[in-house]
Order: C-alpha cells, then sequence, then structure tokens
C-alpha cells in the first residue's frame, strides 16, 4: 500500500501527513485530525452526512481521498465558528430547532452554506434542492428549510 | 424564572454542542490501544455451515483475532429476549408461570449465539469476526475467510412458510410459526348474525424500516483488575442491554456497564438486542485490548431490525346506517428469524389495536408471527399500532365503500365519544382521554374538505383523477406493560450540589428528543431555578436508576412525571430546611427565584446555595430528622398497573392493558394521480394532533414532521424486497429510498390538548401519531383517486410502477 505526502489546510491550519492513498478524507479528518463533527452515515455517497467543503465547494468527504486534497482547503463544521461564537447558519439551525439527533446536522450546515454560497437569495425550492443530498430522518426538513430561510434573508439585510 | 416554561418552545440545550461538531457519538469515543473489529456475515439465506477457516485472515500484517462459531468459550451462553434469561421461556412477559397455565401469546424460542453455527438463517448473520489493529485492515481480513456452505432452500414469504412440506427453519419446533396468539372479546358471532352487510378485504403492507443515519456501533474494553466489562453502545436502553450482555457473557462477578452517549436517532433500531451487543465486548475480553465495532450502512440493512410487513385478513359486521357491529382480523406477518429483538411484541400489539378509535365491543384477532429466512422483525415507530393503525384505517374506507357512505361520516359514526372516557376497549385497554369528532372535524375544515370534494368531482368530469383521503389514528404509548419486565416504571434521581446546581439522572435514553431540555424545563418549573443550571444525565447503567430506556415515548408520560414528582420531593426537603433556618412554620413558605422565602416577605429568603451549604457542610443546622444532602431517588409507576378493573396478564381470552396514553391524530390528505404515469402528487395535508398537554411545542411539531416523513416513505417510497432465493435486492440508500427534503412537503399542523388524566403532567407522549397518519391516508387518497376506474391497490410502496400496474389491470378487466 503506497503512501503519501499529504499537505492540507483545514479550518484555517496547515497540516502534513503521510496517508495511504486509500485513506478516505472524512476518515483523514476523523481519525487523524480527530475533527468528528463530521459524520459517515452510510457507504455508498447517499446520504451526505459527511459533506464538508473543499476549496468552498461542498463534497462527500467519504467518496474522496485524503490525497485528492493535497494542496487544498478543506472547511469543517469545527471551522464555522470564531472563538465560540458561532456562525448565523448555526444561530439559524437553533433558533428554528431544526435538529433533533444531530446526526445529519453538521452535513446539513455545510450544504447549507454551500447553497446560499452560491444563491444567495434562494426560494423553497432551491433550497429543498440544496440539501436533497443530506438525509435526514428526524426532522422531515421543515425546519431545516426555515433556518436556511431565516439566513438568506438575513444576508440580505445585512449585506453580507 | 418565575415565567414557566412548560409550553414554551425554548431552544434546546442540546443543540450547540452538535452545532459545533463536538457532540460526542459512540464512533467518535477514542481508547487507548483500541483496535476495530469487522464481521464476516453470510451471503445464503439458509445454510449449512460447514466450517470457517481463518487462517489467511488471521496471517495478515495488522489482524490480532479471530472469531468463529465453533471456538465461542463456554462462558457465552445463548441470547435471550429477556434480561431475565432465556429459561423463562416464554420471554416477552418475564413471566414465571409455566407455558401451560398462560393464555398469552405462545412464542416459541431458540438458542441463537452471538455468532452462527451448525447454520445460517438470514442473509447478513454474523458467522465469524476479525479483529485488527486498523479499520481498514479488519475489512480486508474479512475477504480472506473462507467459509463453507451447504445451502438449503429457502423460505421467503410467510405463504410458503405455512404451507404443507415447506422446509423448516428451525427444525426443533416442528413448524415455522415462531408466535400464536388470539384475542377476542364480546360476542362476535351473534354480531355477524345480525349484521345487514359483511365486508372483507384483505390489507397488506411491506418490510420497512427507519435507518437512522447513525448506524449502530458498539465499543467494548474489559478491564481485568476490576472484572468490569463497559460497553458504549449507540442503544435506546442502556440498563436492559447491561443486563443482557451479563446473561449472555456469564462470567462470575463481572459488571457490566454500558455506557450511551449521543445517539444518531433510533425509531426503535436501536432497541435491541444485538449479536454485536455480545460479539464486541467479548472480543475485547479475549483480546484484552478495547474493541470498536462500526456498523456499515450495509451492515445495517441485513444486521438491524426490519418491520411492517403484514397481511390481514379482515371482515366486519355492519349495518346499513354504518355501524360497524363487530370485526374480525387474521394477521400473519413476516418475522424473519427468532432473534432477540421485540419484533413479538409489535405484533401483539397490532392485533390489540386493531379495533383502533372506534367503539366496536365484538372482536376477534388471530394472529400469526411467522419465522422466514429473512433480517429479524424489530421494533419501528408506533411499535405495531402503526401496523394496526394501517389495517383499520384502509379498512373502514373499503367499508364506506361498500356502503356508499362518506369515509369521514362512517368515522364519525363509529368513533368512542368524548363522554366515553376513560374507555374500556374489546381488549382491555383503558384508553385514557380524547375527542375524536371534533379533532376530525377540525381537520376536514383545515383540509378544505368540502372544496377538494367539489374538485374531485369536477376533476373526474373532466379527466382528471384527484383523491381524498381521511383517517383517526390512535398511537397508544408509554409501553408500560403491567406484568412486563421492561416496563411500568421510571426512575429519577435529582440532586442538588453544594453549589446549588442540580443535575437530573434519567432511567432512559435520548436519540435526538431532547430530553434534558425538557428536564430543565420542568425542573425549572417547578424549583424555580435558572434552566440552564439544570443538566441531565442518562444512557449510563451504572449512574442512572435502573430502566428499560427509551421507547413508546415514555419518556414524555412516565420520565416527566418521574422527573415532576422527584423534583417535588426536593421541594419538599428544601422547604422544610429553609422554613426551619427562617424560623417560621412549614407552610409558611415558597419557593421563588432561587431560594425559599417566607410567603408574602420576599426579603426573608434562603437562597438554595446557603441551604446547600447547610445541607452539606453545616450539618447541625439541619431540622430533627432531616438527612444531610440534596438528593432523591423517586421510581414512578405507571397508574395502569394500580388501575381497578385493568388486567395486567392476559385473561382467558387474551385480553389485558397494554398501554396507558392515547394520543391521536386526525388526517386528511388530497392527491392528484396521473393515470399515464402512475406518479402521485401531494395536493394537501392536514393533521390535528393530540398529545394531551404539550411539553415544548417546537420540540412536537418538529418530531411530528419527522414521523410523518417515516409514513410517507412507507405509503410512496421505502420496501425492503427480498428475492426468492433469500437475497435481499435493498442492501443500501440507493436502492432503499429514504425521502428527502424534496419528498417531504410543508403540512397544516393544527393541535389539541386533552390531557391525560392519570399523570401529574397531563401529558400522552408525543411524535408517534405522526408516523401512523400519513401511510393509511395516503394510501387511501390514491384509492378513492382511482375508484371511478376500479382500481384495487393491494400493497405498498405505492411507486408510480405499482400504481401504474394497478391501473392497467383494472383497464384490462381483471382485478
Amino acid at each position: 500500500m503506497s503512501r503519501h505526502l499529504l499537505k492540507i489546510r483545514v479550518n484555517g491550519q496547515e497540516h502534513e501527513a503521510k496517508v495511504e492513498s486509500r485513506l478516505l478524507l472524512v476518515d483523514f479528518l476523523r481519525e487523524q485530525l480527530g475533527l468528528t463533527g463530521t459524520h459517515v452515515g452510510c457507504d455508498t455517497t447517499h446520504c451526505g452526512a459527511c459533506t464538508v467543503l473543499l476549496d468552498g465547494v461542498s463534497v462527500k468527504s467519504c467518496t474522496l481521498l485524503a490525497i485528492q486534497a493535497d494542496g487544498r482547503e478543506v472547511l469543517t463544521v469545527e471551522g464555522l465558528s470564531r472563538e465560540g461564537k458561532m456562525h448565523p447558519i448555526q444561530e439559524a439551525f437553533w433558533n428554528h430547532h431544526a435538529l433533533q439527533c444531530g446526526f445529519c446536522t453538521p452535513g446539513m450546515l455545510m450544504s447549507a452554506l454551500f447553497l446560499l454560497s452560491e444563491n444567495p437569495l434562494p426560494n423553497e425550492d432551491e433550497i429543498r434542492r440544496g440539501i436533497a443530498g443530506n438525509l435526514c430522518r428526524c426532522t422531515g426538513y421543515q425546519f431545516i428549510v426555515d433556518a436556511i430561510f431565516e439566513l438568506a434573508k438575513g444576508q440580505r439585510v445585512s449585506e453580507r | 424564572m418565575s415565567e414557566r416554561l412548560i409550553g414554551k418552545g425554548v431552544r434546546r440545550k442540546e443543540d450547540p454542542d452538535v452545532l459545533l461538531g463536538r457532540a460526542t457519538y459512540t464512533a467518535d469515543v477514542k481508547l487507548s490501544r483500541m483496535t476495530y473489529a469487522a464481521i464476516y456475515r453470510s451471503v445464503y439465506a439458509h445454510a449449512r455451515l460447514r466450517k470457517v477457516d481463518m487462517s489467511r485472515a488471521l496471517a495478515l500484517p495488522g489482524v490480532i483475532f479471530g472469531l468463529s462459531g465453533a471456538d465461542l468459550p463456554a462462558f457465552v451462553k445463548p441470547m435471550s429476549l429477556s434480561p431475565y434469561g432465556a429459561s423463562s421461556g416464554h420471554v416477552i412477559w418475564g413471566e414465571r408461570a409455566p407455558r401451560e397455565k398462560r393464555s398469552g401469546p405462545q412464542t416459541k424460542y431458540f438458542p441463537h449465539l452471538c455468532l452462527a453455527r451448525d447454520k445460517v438463517r438470514f442473509v447478513g448473520e454474523p458467522v465469524a469476526a476479525v479483529v485488527a489493529t486498523d479499520p481498514y485492515v479488519a475489512e480486508d481480513a474479512l475477504d480472506f475467510i473462507e467459509a463453507e456452505f451447504d445451502s438449503l432452500p429457502p423460505v421467503t414469504s410467510v405463504e410458503q412458510a405455512v404451507s404443507h412440506n415447506a422446509p423448516l427453519i428451525y427444525e426443533e419446533w416442528g413448524d415455522n410459526v415462531q408466535l400464536r396468539f388470539k384475542v377476542s372479546g364480546g360476542d362476535v358471532e351473534r354480531a355477524f348474525e345480525q349484521a345487514d352487510l359483511i365486508v372483507k378485504e384483505t390489507i397488506i403492507s411491506s418490510r420497512y424500516t427507519g435507518t437512522p443515519i447513525e448506524p449502530r456501533v458498539v465499543i467494548g474494553r474489559y478491564k481485568e483488575e476490576d472484572n468490569l466489562l463497559e460497553v458504549w453502545d449507540s442503544t435506546q436502553r442502556s440498563h436492559s442491554v447491561s443486563m443482557f450482555v451479563r446473561n449472555s457473557i456469564d462470567l462470575p462477578g463481572l459488571l457490566v456497564r454500558v455506557i450511551t452517549l449521543r445517539v444518531g436517532g433510533g425509531f426503535g433500531q436501536k432497541r435491541g438486542f444485538y449479536s454485536e451487543e455480545v460479539l464486541i465486548p467479548l472480543l475485547s475480553i479475549l483480546t484484552r485490548r478495547p474493541v470498536k465495532w462500526v456498523e456499515t450502512r450495509s451492515e445495517h440493512m441485513v444486521g438491524t431490525s426490519h418491520a411492517r410487513q403484514q397481511t390481514h385478513k379482515m371482515e366486519a359486521a355492519v349495518k346499513k346506517d354504518g355501524t360497524v357491529l363487530a370485526l374480525r382480523d387474521r394477521i400473519m406477518a413476516d418475522l424473519g428469524v427468532a432473534y432477540p429483538t421485540s419484533g413479538t411484541m409489535s405484533v401483539i400489539n397490532t392485533v390489540m389495536y386493531v379495533p383502533g378509535a372506534y367503539r366496536i365491543q365484538n372482536y376477534e384477532g388471530e394472529l400469526f408471527g411467522v419465522t422466514t429466512n429473512k433480517t429479524v422483525y424489530g421494533s419501528h415507530r408506533a411499535f405495531g399500532k402503526a401496523d394496526a393503525g394501517y389495517a383499520i384505517e384502509r379498512f373502514m374506507d373499503v367499508i364506506a365503500a361498500e356502503l356508499a357512505m362518506d369515509p369521514a361520516e362512517l368515522r364519525l359514526k363509529n368513533f368512542i365519544q368524548p363522554h366515553e372516557f376513560p374507555y374500556l376497549s374489546v381488549t382491555g385497554s383503558r384508553y385514557d382521554s380524547g375527542n375524536y369528532p371534533k379533532a376530525l372535524t377540525h381537520t376536514l375544515g383545515l383540509g378544505n374538505y368540502e372544496m377538494w370534494r367539489e374538485e374531485q368531482r369536477r376533476g373526474w368530469r373532466e379527466g382528471r383523477y384527484l383523491g381524498i383521503g381521511v383517517t383517526l389514528v390512535i398511537e397508544p404509548n408509554s409501553a408500560s406493560k403491567p406484568g412486563a419486565y421492561n416496563a411500568g416504571h421510571y426512575g429519577v434521581r435529582i440532586q442538588m450540589d453544594p453549589t446549588g446546581s442540580i443535575t437530573v439522572f434519567l432511567a432512559g435514553n435520548d436519540e435526538g428528543q431532547g430530553h434534558g431540555t425538557v428536564v430543565a424545563q420542568l425542573v425549572a418549573d417547578e424549583l424555580e431555578v435558572d434552566f440552564a443550571r439544570v443538566r441531565t444525565v442518562e444512557g449510563d447503567s451504572l449512574l442512572c436508576p435502573f430502566g428499560s430506556g427509551s421507547y413508546s415515548a415514555r419518556f414524555s408520560v412516565v420520565g416527566t412525571s418521574a422527573v415532576i414528582l422527584a423534583s417535588q420531593r426536593l421541594k419538599e426537603k428544601l422547604l422544610r430546611i429553609g422554613a426551619y433556618v427562617l424560623g417560621v412554620g412549614a407552610d409558611e413558605v415558597r419557593v421563588a427565584r432561587g431560594g425559599v422565602e417566607v410567603t408574602g416577605d420576599p426579603s426573608r429568603r434562603l437562597s438554595y446555595e446557603m441551604i446547600a451549604e447547610m445541607a452539606y457542610f453545616e450539618v447541625r443546622r439541619l431540622p430533627e430528622g432531616v438527612e444531610p444532602g440534596l438528593e432523591v431517588l423517586y421510581y414512578y409507576i405507571d397508574p395502569n398497573l394500580r388501575a381497578p378493573g385493568l388486567k395486567t396478564v392476559p385473561d382467558e381470552r387474551g385480553r389485558f392493558a397494554a398501554y396507558s396514553a392515547f394520543p391521536y391524530a386526525a388526517n386528511v390528505a388530497v392527491v392528484e394521480v396521473d393515470v399515464e404515469t402512475g406518479r402521485v402528487k401531494l395536493l394537501e395535508y392536514a393533521s390535528t394532533d393530540d398529545c394531551g398537554r404539550i411539553i415544548n411545542p417546537k420540540e412536537v411539531v418538529g418530531q411530528y414532521m419527522g414521523a410523518f416523513a417515516h409514513g410517507l416513505g412507507g405509503a410512496f417510497y421505502e420496501e425492503l424486497v427480498y428475492d426468492e432465493a433469500g437475497q435481499p435486492l435493498v442492501q443500501n440508500f440507493k436502492d432503499y429510498l429514504v425521502p428527502t427534503a424534496l419528498e417531504v412537503p410543508r403540512i397544516k399542523l393544527d393541535h389539541m390538548e386533552t390531557p391525560n388524566p392519570f399523570t401529574p403532567g397531563g401529558f400522552k407522549g408525543a411524535s408517534e401519531t405522526g408516523a401512523v397518519g400519513p401511510t393509511p391516508t395516503l394510501a387511501n387518497a390514491v384509492e378513492d383517486a382511482l375508484r371511478p376506474l376500479g382500481v384495487a391497490l393491494k400493497k405498498i410502496p405505492l411507486a408510480p410502477s405499482v400504481v401504474w400496474e394497478a391501473i392497467h389491470k383494472a383497464k384490462e378487466g381483471s382485478r
């Protein structure tokens, strides 16, 4: 099994590690960096619990090799808050009761962030499309959609 | 602090850690010297297991241990459904009475071990395990295990299982019927003689389940120096699992501690019990290393319980005016293998609640739980009552059609009336309270029923097929089956520490329901403390009072009752100490603003911190007869257990009071069916849900919506399909269609609060009604839409292909 030198920036911090070619990005984040906020919910790329941003684009980290992220930048759920202060998307989820068991939530947050970065003022259908790759079994999605709506409107108001 | 928190949609305490990515789920646990297990599973549905050769797997660098069924040490015992052990035979009831004396369910048992021996009986059955220092290597090692199977003819349906000369899955049993149970009440024969009309129908539902997004995880660590086996388990019931493991790993003096951290959804699939809950801890004993097993989704689809699949042959004795005099139901449930999950209990619930919301006092229910070569049947939202709700609500529409009667009218005619509560059902349950006519009438308004009937008539003239489904489903819950080992009580320990902070230890588990928030609301209201200073601990079998876990929404009913009453006892102690130190009578003080004050003179007060200091450090200042410390342990008993006239074990006709709280929901669904493609569009869905007094309205709506998505999935998308060789065709999320944000619509949801008269809080427990309602309501709506074409929809899920085929079959004149 060949090993490669991985140089990667995660949540603003540089890391270097020797990794097996077959190491999945999600396992690198969880096991080697201890960033267990990103979750694994399936093995066929369907559930989206492992969603992170790679150079600002949402990806399913269970279907990327860590080495594919060499020289690139990853944002995980742990990187959203600043000095313990929640990102507006996290506040919105909290306000709207958009989580119950929480297992799909980190992936939802990252997908929501990516959706809003591409489309700051989505309508309901666009929001639902944007999170269609994130399965949830607890919430029925309604409050998640409400939370994303609130953030979208907030962005318009604050001109972010 | 003086504003009451019960009834408020407060933000949850559980959420920040999740949102910040620092909540710990079981797969996140890292232990020193931890190793990883992978499980080799049968790819045959039915076969003799001849040999398992692990030598090549063990030779892989990084693999440290391997185990197959043949190598299990003698101290490993067969798995039992009851924590009391396998010897009790009819383990679901935990009763000790001899089999012949019981009129209850007759259930057969098989002493399965945690790894297969001699025979495999379903695809996915654990055959062997490997342990390695790296999880990828453990998975690699599976490819190097060689096992020899002689395949046997599989049994893949209930019809086949009970047919003449069917292969026997358990030769010892002599047949393939695991469970037989009959319950009856009234005089069914006479009622059928008096009928103006007899209506018959067969209602079939498919096999599906809940697939929580977090698969199962088990970690075992054996501490030899303490003879302590620690098991981290994503389970719904930590204490029960600790006993299950203890019974299955019979080492003298062994203490089993089960620790449950955050659980990513349960829905019944994490009630267990499962082979891995024994196997993984066993591996940690045999290797003297911590062993972690993380279920893959593919494993989950075969290794974690299935549910729902039932056939109901129903008959009703009906009068011309719509009165349903009597019901008969012959139920066949496809239970898969006889593994120790609670599938048998689930289907017993079904037969008990087929009469539903209706005052039908003549009933005969006959249940056959049949074993097949499939994954074990277990618990899934509403635990058998969803299946009863599906059957009766579909059947009521069949009856309405036969009578050419409006389905809402038929239901209103037959509902248990508000003045009849508490209502003793024909199967022996005491329904606590409710107003079914009001709920349905309100929902008809909310769902624009009259307007949609107009639209429907117009649509049929124009070649458009609109349909309306109307239901009212009950969801008996708070499983405190009298006489059963697993329930009837809820333990709480509430402790105020020397700083005045409060910790509440619960007997239950949390899979996302937000118990900590609810507990804080209750305690804050009772003791007038800051919501933020109340912490909850659950899921630890060593730290928490003994309990049977979380399922059946029982926390809302028995759990909250225990918390309220325990808080009141603590309050009494605080008031007693406060009164004494303030020099006034016990009736002259009250709690307020985080302390005890003289009523009417708030300047004379002691903060809880002051009282706590006395209780722990200055005990000489305590009144005579008052113990030091501020800690109350209290076990609440479900009122159902002590109510006069309620049977706690099945009587000679099989009747007993199985549940104690009865939330319900009325539903209206409007659909449009595209007859060219079979696609169904949902135009309207309205519900009125009554879960008694509401604790946290945001949580109630959130849970209802989540449950709704499960019910919707059952109606249109979810099915666990097996082929004739017993091979599961649905093995992952590619084939198993979990509804996404695009499939789950917004719905109209209103609430009614008919308090539960038998509990301190008046709560009934919420969330499962949402899972029960949609499936029959939507099926009724689709069938209603296609009525002009004479289409009968015989099974769910109603995938476009299923609807399309039914339409074309009807068009060709065959039914």
